[in-house]
C-alpha cells in the first residue's frame, strides 16, 4: 500500500505510448489559428486551407507572375470590361461541370449585399458578371479597374459549384466544401483538424502528397516541438525569439521567406501640428536607425525599406532607405521652429516582431533629436480601434502580399480620409486617384513610381522595414515558402 | 421542512447570481469598443462597417440589446458567433466533451493520489515522509501550469519521444494535459486531506477505535477518512465546477479542443456571443455545483442550517 503512489506514477509513464508520426505520403501542417469554416467566399481568415480545395480563374506561379488558372486567357475589351475564356473539361469534386455559370454564381453571391460577405471590398469594383457563352465570361467594373485580373487570383474569387450549394445550402457547404482544386475535402473537426485528400482527376495532374492534415496548434513552443518530434511536417508563424530552437536542431529547418511579411511603418496624423509640417516629418524619418534595428534587434529577419511597396509588387520602385542622420534631423526641426523639440505620443501594440522593443528603440532615437516621447503600448484588439484616430504617431504593419500591386500597399494608408490613413497630402491624393482610373499598364506603372517618389519626399508615413515570413519545415519537406503566404500542397514534394 | 426552506432560499440566491452575471457579461463587453470595426476587413469602407453594425443590431439602444440577449439566453439561444456564423451554444456544446474529459481525468488522478499522499502524511505526521509530501504539494501549487506543461512537453515529447506534444483524440494525447492540469489539484487535495485527517484523528471516537486494538490503517480508512472527506468533497465540487469552464492555459498549450481555448480565441477576436456563452455557462456550472454541495450538506450533516 505504501508503494502505491510510486506504482501509479510508474504505470502512467510506462503505458504504451505509440506516437503516430507522419507517413511518407501524408503531410501534417501546424497552424497558429483555428479554422472557422471553409466557404472561400465568406472567409474571416487567411485562405491558406481553402486555397488547396478551390481554384481561381487567374493563378500565381512561384515567382508571383499571374498565370492561367480556371481561365486560359483574359483581355480588356474596353476600359470597364474584362473578358475571360474558361478552361474546358474541368469538373468539381462532386462531378458538377465547371462553366461560366459557376463563375457568375461564385462572384454574384459575394457581391450580393444581402449576403454580407466580409471580404466584399476585394471585389467591390465589379458591377456585373455576364455569361457570354458556357466558356466565356465578361466582368464589367464600375470604373476602369486595372487590377481586376489580380482580384480574380485571390479570395473571395474562388469558384464554387452552384448546384451543390443551391441543393445543400451555404452552411452545409462551409463545413463540406466542394471545389475544383488539387485536394478534396475529407473531414473538419473544429479546433482539431481539417483533412484533405489528393484529387486524382485534378486538371493540373494528380498531386504527389496523398493526404494533408491541417492542425491548429496555438502555442508557438508546442508548434515548434511538434515539428521537431516529427508529428507535423510544416508549421506557420515562427516567432523571432524561438528561431534559435529551429536553428539548433537537425530535425527541422527554418523557412525564411525574404520580404514575405508585413512592412512596418509609423503612421502620422497630419491634421494636427506638429506633424502637418513636412520638415518635422522628414526630421523624424532621418532620426531612425533602421539598419541597427533590423540587424541587432530583429537578428536580420527583416529588411530596411524606403517604400511601403513590396519588391514583388507591380509598380515597385527601389526607393533608397532613408539615411540615419540625427544631425540633419535636429537641423530640420530647427528650420521648422522646434529647436527645443516637442512632446508627442507614440502608440504601438504587440502584434509584430519584437514590437515593444522596436517601439522602445525608436522612442529613444526620437529623444536623441530632442523630442519627449510618451509611449503607449496597447493590447491588439484595443489598438485596432484606437489607430489611427489618436496617434499622433502609431506603429502598424501593412501588406500587399495577397494582391502584389502597389495599390494595395499604399492606397488605404496614404489617401486622405481612408479609415487607416492619417495622411493629408492633396498632391498625393491626386496621384492615388489617377492610378486607380488608368488601365494602360505602362502609364499606370509610371504613376505608381511617382507616388513612391512623392511619398519619400513628403513623408505621409515613416516606412521602417519589411519583416520576413518565418515558417518551419521537416528536412524531408521541399518547400521554400511563397511571397504571397500561400501553402499550395500541390507544389510541395516530400522525400 | 426547515431544510427545504434553506434549499429554496439557496436556489433563489443562485438565480439572483445568474441575473447579475448576465448583466455583467453583457455590459462589460460593450465597454471595450465597437465590434463592427474589428470584425470587418481592414480596407472596408465606413459605409460597409455601418451596414454591418446595423445588421448585427449594434445600433439599437443598449437596454434593448440586453433585453434581446436575456430573452434569447433563457431559451438557450445566445446568438450566432460573429466569427463562425454558427450558434454560440453549438460551439460550446461541441467542446463540452473535450473539456469534461480533461477536467474529470485531471481531478480523478489528482484525487486518488491526493488522498493517498494526504493520508500517509497525516498518519506519519512530522516524519521525513510527511515533510517530503508537504514540500511536493507546496511546489505543486507554486509551479505555474504553463511552465509545468512546457517542461512535460520537453521531457516526454522532445527528449523521450513517448507522447505527442499536442492534440486530441487518443489516450496518449490526454496524459500530459491531464498531468499538468491535475498537479495543482493534487497539491491542494493532499494538503486538505492531511489537515482534515489530522484533526479527525484527534477525535474521541478514534481514540476508542484505537483502544479496541484496530490497526492504524484500518482506523484511518474505515473511520477517519470517511469523516475527513466532507471538506474535501466540497473542494472537489468547486474544482470540478471551475474546470468545466475550461482550462485556458492548458488547453491552449496542448491544442486541446475545449471550452477554454474557445474562450481565449473568442476574446481575442472579440466574438461577443461566444464570450457571453462561455462566461454564462461557467457561472451556471458554479451556481449549480454550489447548490448541489448545499444539498449534500443538508443530507450529510443535519446540523448545517442557515
Amino acid at each position: 500500500m505504501k508503494h502505491l503512489p510510486a506504482f501509479a506514477l510508474g504505470l502512467a509513464l510506462a503505458l504504451p505510448a505509440t506516437v503516430t508520426f507522419a507517413q511518407d505520403d501524408t503531410l501534417v501542417i501546424g497552424r497558429s489559428a483555428s479554422t472557422n469554416a471553409l466557404d472561400p467566399g465568406f472567409l474571416r481568415e487567411a485562405a491558406t486551407i481553402v486555397d488547396n480545395i478551390f481554384d481561381t480563374m487567374v493563378m500565381r506561379d512561384e515567382d508571383m507572375n499571374l498565370v492561367p488558372g480556371l481561365a486560359t486567357e483574359w483581355t480588356a475589351v474596353d476600359d470597364t470590361t474584362w473578358e475571360f475564356k474558361l478552361r474546358e473539361g474541368v469538373v468539381f469534386h462532386n462531378g458538377e461541370p465547371f462553366d461560366a455559370e459557376a463563375v457568375k454564381f461564385s462572384l454574384d453571391r459575394v457581391l450580393d449585399p444581402e449576403n454580407k460577405a466580409p471580404t466584399i471590398s476585394y471585389i467591390r469594383t465589379i458591377e456585373s458578371v455576364e455569361v457570354v457563352d458556357p466558356m466565356t465570361v465578361r466582368i464589367k467594373t464600375t470604373a476602369a479597374d486595372p487590377l481586376l485580373p489580380t482580384r480574380m487570383s485571390r479570395y473571395p474569387a474562388y469558384i464554387v459549384p452552384p448546384k451543390y450549394i443551391e441543393e445543400h445550402g451555404r452552411d452545409h457547404f462551409a463545413n463540406n466544401p466542394v471545389g475544383t482544386g488539387a485536394y478534396t475535402f475529407v473531414d473538419f473537426v473544429p479546433d482539431e483538424r481539417v483533412t484533405l485528400e489528393a484529387n486524382p482527376d485534378y486538371w493540373r495532374g494528380t498531386p504527389d502528397i496523398k493526404t494533408v492534415v491541417w492542425r491548429p496548434i496555438p502555442d508557438a513552443t508546442a508548434r515548434i516541438t511538434s515539428l521537431i518530434t516529427g508529428e507535423v511536417g510544416l508549421i506557420e508563424d515562427v516567432p523571432v525569439d524561438l528561431v534559435p530552437l529551429l536553428q539548433q536542431t537537425p530535425d527541422a529547418d527554418l523557412v525564411q521567406v525574404k520580404n514575405g511579411g508585413l512592412t512596418i511603418y509609423l503612421g502620422l496624423r497630419m491634421d494636427k501640428a506638429p506633424l502637418d509640417n513636412v520638415k518635422v516629418r522628414q526630421a523624424l524619418n532621418h532620426a531612425i536607425d533602421r539598419e541597427s534595428i533590423t540587424t541587432n534587434l530583429l537578428g536580420g529577419l527583416a529588411t530596411p525599406k524606403g517604400t511601403q511597396v513590396g519588391a514583388a509588387d507591380f509598380g515597385y520602385l527601389d526607393v533608397e532607405v532613408q539615411a540615419y542622420d540625427p544631425e540633419l534631423s535636429r537641423q530640420l526641426l530647427a528650420e521648422a521652429g522646434f529647436e527645443d523639440g516637442f512632446e508627442i505620443t507614440m502608440q504601438s501594440s504587440f502584434r509584430y516582431m519584437k514590437n515593444a522593443e522596436v517601439a522602445q528603440t525608436i522612442a529613444q532615437q526620437f529623444e536623441d533629436i530632442g523630442l519627449t516621447v510618451n509611449q503607449q503600448t496597447m493590447e491588439w484588439s484595443v489598438y485596432t480601434q484606437t489607430v489611427p484616430f489618436e496617434g499622433p504617431i502609431y506603429m502598424l504593419g501593412w501588406g500587399s502580399t495577397q494582391t502584389l500591386d502597389t495599390d494595395a500597399a499604399v492606397y488605404a494608408i496614404m489617401k486622405s480620409g481612408e479609415p487607416y490613413s492619417g495622411a493629408r497630402i492633396p498632391e498625393l491624393d491626386a496621384l492615388l486617384d489617377k492610378s486607380r482610373s488608368t488601365v494602360d499598364p505602362e502609364a499606370r506603372e509610371q504613376i505608381l513610381f511617382d507616388i513612391q517618389t512623392l511619398a519619400s519626399e513628403q513623408v505621409p508615413l515613416i516606412t521602417l522595414y519589411q519583416e520576413d515570413k518565418l515558417m518551419g519545415k521537416a528536412p524531408n519537406v521541399d518547400f521554400e515558402g511563397r511571397a504571397d503566404a500561400r501553402i499550395p500542397v500541390f507544389d510541395i514534394e516530400m522525400d | 421542512m426547515k431544510g427545504l426552506r434553506f434549499l429554496l432560499s439557496r436556489a433563489i440566491q443562485g438565480l439572483i447570481v445568474m441575473f447579475g452575471v448576465s448583466l455583467l457579461v453583457f455590459f462589460a463587453l460593450f465597454l471595450t469598443g465597437d465590434p463592427a470595426v474589428l470584425m470587418m476587413a481592414p480596407d472596408s469602407t465606413a459605409q460597409e462597417i455601418a451596414e454591418f453594425r446595423e445588421a448585427m443590431g449594434f445600433n439599437d439602444p443598449i437596454i434593448v440589446q440586453y433585453g434581446r440577449f436575456l430573452a434569447g439566453a433563457l431559451h438557450g439561444d445566445l446568438g450566432n458567433s460573429l466569427r463562425y456564423s454558427r450558434p454560440a451554444m453549438d460551439l460550446l456544446t461541441e467542446r463540452l466533451g473535450a473539456t469534461a474529459l480533461l477536467a474529470l481525468s485531471a481531478l480523478l488522478w489528482s484525487s486518488l493520489l491526493g488522498f493517498l499522499l494526504g493520508a500517509i502524511a497525516a498518519v506519519r505526521r512530522n516524519s521525513p515522509i510527511d515533510f517530503a509530501i508537504r514540500v511536493i504539494s507546496l511546489l505543486g501549487q507554486a509551479v505555474p501550469v504553463f511552465w509545468l506543461a512546457l517542461m512535460l512537453i520537453i521531457l516526454f515529447s522532445l527528449n523521450l519521444r513517448w507522447l505527442p506534444s499536442s492534440g486530441y483524440g487518443s489516450f496518449e494525447h490526454l496524459i500530459m494535459p491531464s498531468l499538468a492540469l491535475g498537479a495543482y489539484y493534487l497539491s491542494a487535495i493532499t494538503r486538505l486531506v492531511r489537515s482534515s485527517l489530522i484533526e479527525t484523528l484527534g477525535e474521541n471516537y478514534i481514540r476508542t477505535a484505537r483502544a479496541k486494538g484496530l490497526t492504524e490503517w484500518r482506523i484511518v480508512v474505515r473511520h477517519a477518512l470517511r469523516n475527513a472527506m466532507i471538506p474535501v468533497v466540497t473542494l472537489q465540487g468547486m474544482y470540478l465546477a471551475s474546470l468545466m469552464g475550461g482550462a485556458l492555459v492548458t488547453e491552449i498549450i496542448f491544442a486541446w479542443p475545449g471550452i477554454g481555448r474557445l474562450a481565449v480565441e473568442a476574446i481575442q477576436n472579440r466574438d461577443f456571443p461566444v464570450v457571453q456563452a462561455v462566461v454564462l455557462f461557467a457561472a451556471l456550472v458554479f451556481v449549480v455545483a454550489n447548490f448541489l454541495v448545499d444539498v449534500a450538506y443538508t443530507w450529510l450533516n443535519p446540523r448545517i442550517r442557515l
